[in-house]
């Protein structure tokens, strides 16, 4: 009686720790965010592009074919790191990307994409981060894949690397 | 003469631990972002208070100072005076950043277990307290 007592604590301490390890095994990081978009349809918006005097609609660009859309700032480190995996995507992969310039000074952004070229089908301005709260921006860079009929397939949180590449290039192949 | 100093250090001491514990209310909020509405100010505060700082995680937006937390009080302020209650205010957040904005869980299905596994915990431990005792007796 007495030792089966004390053999039920030491099996939950070792459950308890092999849950612990479990989690640390496992590849996922905990400050990143579930995204509440995925599967819903792109919000609407309107602002303006960066290299012309046109407005923006977004009803009228997306829902026509599979894109990519990429927050990004002259100020973010990690957007320029990020800068070459953009120019893949773009030219040897063929995907469409909408480049989202958020709270940035327009002269800058010219200036940058001159530099490091410029991969994008559309680059426009979000001066005020709104178009970014609409789709739950919390840190810049961030990348969407939104598919034909305007639906969020995707959402990448930080910098995209080789890992993340390979992802979007998989999941938007599949979409065609 | 050495005992009166002592005290006199410890009441100075006690004093700065005072001062310090009751100024740690630390405000994100900037002067210019305050409504005039002196009402839906105070609104805009409460709600404020109970949503999440994206970027810090585990401050309110009404406490941080980082640039996001700004712009979603301005946009809280704005919803207010457009005429928007709290709740189409929350719906709003939650729809565009999940559950997860909000500070306090909601009370829901998936957070069920979150919830109530503390009395579940109480009840089990009344339960085990009251086995042991009715043993103890036993034995006696």
């Amino acid at each position: 009686m007495k030792k089966k007592i004390s053999i039920l604590p030491v099996f939950l301490f070792l459950s308890i720790l092999s849950v612990f390890f479990y989690l640390l095994l496992i590849e996922r990081n905990p400050s990143e965010i579930p995204s509440q978009l995925i599967n819903k349809e792109i919000p609407n918006f309107k602002t303006n592009y960066l290299l012309s005097e046109k407005e923006f609609i977004s009803t009228k660009v997306f829902k026509k074919e599979v894109m990519l859309i990429n927050f990004f700032a002259t100020w973010c480190k990690p957007c320029r790191d990020e800068h070459d995996f953009i120019k893949k995507l773009a030219y040897n992969k063929k995907i469409k990307i909408v480049g989202i310039n958020y709270k940035d000074s327009s002269k800058k952004t010219i200036n940058w994409l001159k530099e490091l070229g410029n991969p994008y089908n559309a680059v426009i301005e979000d001066k005020k981060g709104k178009i970014a709260i609409d789709l739950g921006v919390y840190g810049i860079p961030e990348t969407f894949i939104v598919d034909a009929n305007g639906i969020i397939i995707y959402r990448h949180v930080g910098p995209i690397n080789n890992k993340i590449y390979k992802k979007i290039v998989l999941i938007t192949n599949n979409l065609k | 003469m050495e005992k009166t100093k002592k005290i006199k250090v410890g009441l100075f001491h006690f004093l700065i631990f005072l001062i310090l514990f009751f100024n740690n209310q630390s405000v994100g909020v900037e002067p210019n972002e305050v409504l005039k509405n002196n009402k839906l100010e105070k609104v805009a505060r409460e709600i404020s208070k109970n949503i999440r700082c994206m970027v810090c995680q585990n401050q309110s937006i009404d406490d941080s100072n980082a640039p996001l937390a700004k712009d979603l009080r301005i946009l809280i302020r704005e919803k207010l005076m457009e005429g928007k209650n709290p709740d189409q205010i929350y719906k709003f957040l939650t729809d565009r950043y999940g559950d997860f904005i909000l500070l306090k869980p909601a009370f829901k299905l998936n957070t069920l277990a979150l919830w109530l596994s503390p009395f579940l915990f109480f009840i089990i431990g009344i339960f085990i307290i009251f086995k042991q005792n009715l043993m103890a007796k036993k034995k006696n």
